[in-house]
């Protein structure tokens, strides 16, 4: 049998080859599909609780399965900024169906790594084929051996949250703690081959939160960002920030919480110089490749969207 | 040499469940692989479902499940389990469509048709739930941005968004609940039902699946190739065992599944030896650099990007050319070189570049051969012509043509790559030659983004010299390298000289050829690339002297078709409220460009047309083939006017090549309607001439033919070529482009286009504007997003998919008005000319302009992508 609907994370067959998790399949049908492996499936869509939503006095909890979409839809009121990217990622169907634990584990988007005749870091070769080629969609923040960002936007997200994730084998991991820092080329997020991200767990909303989220790219939508920033700001009665969070996407080996940016921010009134000087200091520290320099720019533009966007 | 079937391989376990399909419980077998489009259109033969990019970005094999729209492509199937899945299929009750499908046919939402039922499913969802939420209490319908944010998941290569558009909008306000209203297009309602038959929905009975091995090296020597005992596989390299560029078709295999196909293809022994290549045009005419045809031999058997033969020019190391267009060339270029030496202000020269744009059509190239009658081979293709292809196959494999039947009943579009005998027609062929059986090839998104052709990239040169006190043009000259990689035979700067003034003129072509993928002809070949250049430089003339652009052209124009256009343009508010250049400081700046487009007339002077009447109705047949732009609509509605019955009355047989009784042109050079439209008005006339109107008492069989011929001493040249004659005179266009420029994000939006079309007479109005705005639609991606990259190291292809190789989405259509000036044509019979090409030359040079009316930075790189209006920008400021 090719393929086993789990009833629970932990399951494991005896077949001791290729295996596969699958949850939504957004990412998975298409390799599937351009390499043509045919491994063992693991379909974890019948595990129960992989779907749920589940609101408690110490946080939200979603299951590894809530989808895109309801978390777009219904976190819209508590957590707007993780809701905004959300609803911000894709097409509609693709929102339906990716899960938010497939988002944050999902491979590169890079065009070597989908390539069928190429072979990377992460396609179980080495070297980078896109430092050397051609990399226009690539990081701007040049810190690991792959060039490629990372394609999680909602890891950006919830990185602003501080969220916590839980798996078969760990729980309260931070998203950098699954992601990594990229200093492993091979691999997209730090799970284990037999580890299962089950739940990802969300503070008690905020109240009073702003967010705003804005996707540079070069067309209407559906187009993975060149840039992609969010930014979710609690105000007091006078307009001073008493609390936020920043992050920018598609820029780095993973997404990029900006502490720096969120200290300049705390305390101030978004007044304009603010936004600007803080716009620009997210820039700080990038080392753009050959072809990504105009990402740069990007970053300080994007970021200063969405500041001026949470302020309006 | 005889070759054996492997045994198919035990099936692996499957997992068998039950669900629901357009309300029939079915028992499928899936795999846990599988995904929900591979068991709904090679399972349960629902080929309504069209797969076209694999990989979730165009939505052409959306299906609802359980009510819900969902990708099938990515959906695994595992998930049809107890569910209930509605196809295209499955959305009219009998011959009662859905409201939204009414609206698709009656607004002409769809060209090809190909991507027609992903649309047409979503937005069915889209309608119910939109009608559910809002009912009457928005009697205007959605808005665009609510329709494009609904649709986002759908791509439509054809460019039919605004048909689209007016279609979701019409079926949301109620507009089709009682019924369809008029309906232009005679297939629409096929294919918005999912009956429309294309290619690649061919299956016939014991048929293999085929798969090609391609070369993943650049350049190389390929060794004897060994297939493995049984594998039925042919060796489809040239006698000199070379392989010119990544993705070359090597070896082509066959088996009784397409996944066992691909495991062969991929496993097959293919011994190379990689040779240094040059992919980079500025290296490959450096002095030793690798060249991509050393010998005399393998230069003659270079590919065409271009229609027709090849002017014959000259070839230096990897140049070939140039091809030479002057009148008084020399002049042209003392004139220029004295202007420069003195500075003349009235001398413009610039630089530009473009980038290679891929066709991409969502029917990708397939063919289904049968060739199991020695004496009779039938060939499914997805062709832009049946008839032309009839005559190609049957000379290639050494036939006569009537004992080759070539069939395209639809054709999922082509925009120029279709036009040839290309790998999957003669691997299919050849295999089933081989095997005795059915063959089916059909190329996946990743290979019809390799090697299919595309429009060439280029660099251009062009200086144009001016009287500073009149702006008459004292000389031309333009200079282009086109870069089609393999292919040579490219013709941009020759173009640019038809449409200004009877000056000292000078174009020079050079091909210079890379160890790139072939380009192909891409509707108006060279057309938009030569206008990028001429028609930005003679903005930058009227810039530079403060003359309205159009004023300034139609001081030039002789055409007086387009002198037409340059009045209706003048007095368009659009225009009139165009600011000055450079005035604006804002973030988001306006602008409105300009740019004109210029095509040859061409005729297929040998095109029959067979009008009979069979059972008391109206036959109509001729070996022409209708790839979404209209043909058998346009047959339908000439045989309808003769009769006055209505057109849907008229059945039109095409899309076959019916061994000979009546040639039909091919579906290139805008030549089709041309040819069509006054020839089926000559054979419906002569029929009704004999058995009159009432046909009821018609004889049953009565038939008339007619042929075209040629325009009675109107040829520009006395002689056809491949069914082609060049007829005398220009067809016209005229574009003026809004765009707005986020000058913070470095993102372009075409907000508005009026496309001016002086072609004459038009015989089908709907069909008619839903190509110009198609043309506008291509003209945009190839302005802003639409960029061939290779992998400098390997020469692979990196914009292999759809999500890398950035096309335009409903989203980014501006609102367009299509203005047809129908005059000026009337000496042609039928009174008007094809639009297919003019139409698609001067969109991408009116957005440049237009970025550059808003910024005051000139955009001379194809596309304007963000990051280089951002650097634009940059030192523009800086300047």
């Amino acid at each position: 049998m090719s393929l086993t609907i789990l009833t629970a994370y932990d399951e494991r067959p005896d077949d001791t080859g290729d295996l596969v998790y699958r949850a939504g399949g957004t990412d998975l049908q298409e390799r599937l599909r351009t390499t043509g492996a045919t491994p063992h499936v693991l379909d974890l869509t019948g595990v129960p609780g992989f779907a749920a939503v589940e609101r408690t006095d110490g946080g939200t909890r979603l299951g590894a399965g809530v989808t895109v979409a309801t978390v777009a839809r219904d976190l819209a009121a508590d957590y707007p900024a993780l809701a905004l990217t959300a609803a911000g990622l894709a097409t509609p169907q693709v929102r339906a169906a990716a899960t938010i634990g497939g988002n944050l584990l999902q491979r590169t988007r890079c065009w070597y790594f989908r390539h069928p005749h190429t072979s990377c870091f992460k396609s179980g070769g080495v070297g980078c084929p896109a430092r050397d080629g051609r990399h226009l969609y690539g990081v701007a923040f040049d810190t690991a051996p792959c060039v490629h960002p990372h394609p999680s936007s909602l890891a950006m997200a919830l990185l602003t949250y501080a969220a916590t994730v839980d798996t078969t084998q760990r729980d309260g991991l931070g998203v950098g703690d699954v992601l990594g820092d990229g200093s492993d080329p091979s691999r997209d997020h730090l799970l284990a081959d037999d580890e299962v991200l089950t739940r990802v767990t969300l503070p008690p909303p905020a109240p009073g939160e702003r967010a705003a989220y804005f996707r540079s790219i070069s067309r209407f939508e559906a187009e993975w960002p060149l840039v992609e920033a969010v930014v979710r700001v609690v105000r007091d009665d006078a307009g001073t920030v008493t609390s936020c969070g920043v992050a920018i996407g598609g820029v780095a080996p993973v997404p990029l919480r900006l502490s720096a940016v969120e200290e300049l921010l705390t305390g101030s009134t978004l007044d304009d110089d603010v936004l600007a000087e803080a716009a620009h200091l997210a820039t700080e520290g990038a080392s753009p490749l050959p072809e990504t320099g105009y990402k740069v720019q990007l970053v300080e533009a994007t970021v200063l969207e969405v500041l001026e966007r949470v302020r309006s | 040499m005889a070759h054996r079937l492997v045994e198919t391989q035990p099936q692996e376990a499957l997992m068998e469940l039950t669900t629901t399909v357009n309300d029939e419980a079915r028992v499928l077998d899936v795999d846990g692989t599988e995904s929900a489009v591979d068991v709904v259109r090679d399972g349960l033969g629902l080929t309504g479902t069209k797969l076209v990019c694999g990989s979730g970005v165009c939505g052409a094999c959306t299906m609802l499940v359980d009510g819900e729209p969902v990708l099938g492509c990515l959906t695994p199937a595992t998930r049809l389990r107890d569910a209930s899945v509605t196809t295209v299929e499955g959305l009219a009750d009998g011959d009662d469509l859905h409201p939204v499908q009414r609206a698709f046919a009656h607004h002409d939402g769809l060209q090809c048709g190909y991507c027609t039922p992903g649309f047409v499913v979503d937005a069915v969802a889209f309608h119910d739930r939109w009608r559910a939420e809002h009912g009457a209490d928005e009697p205007d319908g959605p808005s665009r941005v609510v329709i494009a944010e609904a649709l986002a998941g759908h791509l439509c290569r054809c460019g039919s968004y605004e048909g689209i558009y007016r279609a979701v909008a019409a079926a949301c306000r109620g507009e089709h609940d009682g019924g369809v209203g008029d309906v232009e297009r005679v297939d629409a309602p096929a294919k918005v039902t999912g009956a429309a038959v294309y290619t690649t929905d061919v299956v016939l009975p014991g048929m293999l699946h085929a798969a090609i091995r391609r070369s993943d090296v650049a350049a190389g020597t390929v060794g004897p190739i060994r297939f493995p005992d049984g594998v039925v596989g042919l060796d489809v390299l040239g006698d000199d065992r070379r392989v010119r560029w990544a993705g070359q078709p090597i070896a082509v295999v066959a088996a009784e599944t397409l996944a066992e196909a691909r495991r062969f293809a991929r496993e097959l022994v293919v011994p190379v030896t990689a040779h240094d290549f040059v992919l980079d045009p500025e290296v490959a005419v450096r002095p030793g650099a690798p060249l991509v045809y050393p010998t005399r031999g393998e230069r003659k058997a270079a590919p065409s990007a271009g229609e027709g033969e090849s002017m014959p020019a000259p070839w230096d190391g990897n140049r070939h050319g140039p091809s030479r267009s002057p009148f008084l060339g020399t002049l042209a270029k003392r004139r220029v070189g004295a202007a420069r030496a003195a500075g003349r202000r009235g001398l413009v020269e610039l630089e530009f570049h473009t980038a290679a744009q891929l066709h991409t059509a969502f029917e990708p190239h397939a063919c289904v051969a049968d060739w199991t009658d020695p004496q009779h081979l039938r060939v499914w293709l997805s062709t832009q012509g049946v008839d032309l292809m009839r005559h190609a196959i049957a000379d290639r494999f050494d036939l006569d043509p009537a004992q080759v039947e070539v069939v395209a009943e639809h054709v999922g579009g082509g925009f120029g790559a279709k036009l040839s005998l290309t790998t999957e027609a003669t691997s299919a062929i050849a295999l089933s030659r081989l095997a005795r059986r059915p063959v089916r090839l059909v190329f996946d998104r990743h290979e019809e983004l390799t090697g299919t052709g595309n429009r060439p990239g280029s660099r251009s040169r062009v200086s144009m010299l001016v009287d500073d006190d009149t702006q008459a043009v004292k000389a031309l000259v333009v200079d282009t390298d086109s870069h089609a990689g393999v292919a040579i035979g490219n013709s941009v700067a020759a173009l640019s000289m038809l449409l200004y003034e009877r000056t000292p003129r000078l174009a020079r072509d050079v091909d210079v050829v890379t160890n790139a993928p072939p380009g192909a002809p891409f509707r108006g070949p060279g057309g938009p690339t030569s206008a990028w250049s001429l028609e930005q430089t003679v903005d930058e003339v009227a810039h530079r002297f403060g003359r309205d652009p159009i004023g300034l052209r139609a001081q030039w124009d002789g055409n007086q078709k387009r002198q037409a256009l340059y009045r209706w343009a003048s007095a368009l508010p659009t225009w009139e409220r165009r600011p000055a250049t450079g005035s604006q400081s804002g973030r988001f700046r306006r602008g409105v460009g300009v740019a004109a487009g210029n095509w040859i007339y061409l005729v297929d002077p040998d095109c029959e047309v067979v009008v009979s009447v069979q059972a008391g109705h109206l036959v109509a047949s001729t070996a022409a083939q209708d790839m979404g732009t209209g043909s058998r609509t346009v047959v339908a509605r000439a045989v309808a006017d003769v009769f006055d019955v209505d057109p849907t009355h008229v059945e039109v047989r095409l899309g076959r090549s019916h061994g000979g009784t009546a040639h039909g042109p091919a579906s290139g050079g805008s030549r089709t309607t041309v040819s069509l439209w006054s020839t089926a008005v000559e054979a419906a006339t002569s029929l009704r001439d004999r058995v009159g109107t009432d046909l009821g008492r018609a004889p049953d069989g009565a038939s008339a033919t007619a042929k075209r011929g040629g325009d009675r001493g109107l040829r520009a040249v006395p002689m056809t070529m491949n069914g082609i004659q060049i007829g005398r005179g220009f067809s016209a266009a005229l574009h003026v482009t809004e765009v707005e420029v986020d000058t913070r994000t470095g993102k372009t939006r075409v907000l508005r286009v009026h496309g001016g079309i002086a072609v004459g007479r038009i015989h089908a109005p709907v069909l008619a504007r839903s190509q110009c705005e198609g043309s506008i639609i291509q003209g945009i991606g190839l302005a802003l997003y639409e960029n061939q990259v290779l992998d400098p190291h390997t020469g692979l292809t990196l914009t292999a998919n759809l999500e890398d190789y950035r096309i335009p989405q409903l989203g980014d259509t501006p609102e367009i008005d299509i203005h047809f000036h129908e005059e000026g044509w009337d000496r042609v019979p039928g009174g008007g000319v094809g639009l297919g090409e003019v139409a698609t030359v001067s969109p991408a040079a009116s957005v440049g302009n237009a970025i550059f009316n808003a910024t005051g930075w000139r955009p001379l790189t194809l596309p304007v992508r963000p990051d280089r209006l951002l650097e634009g920008l940059r030192t523009e400021v800086t300047r």
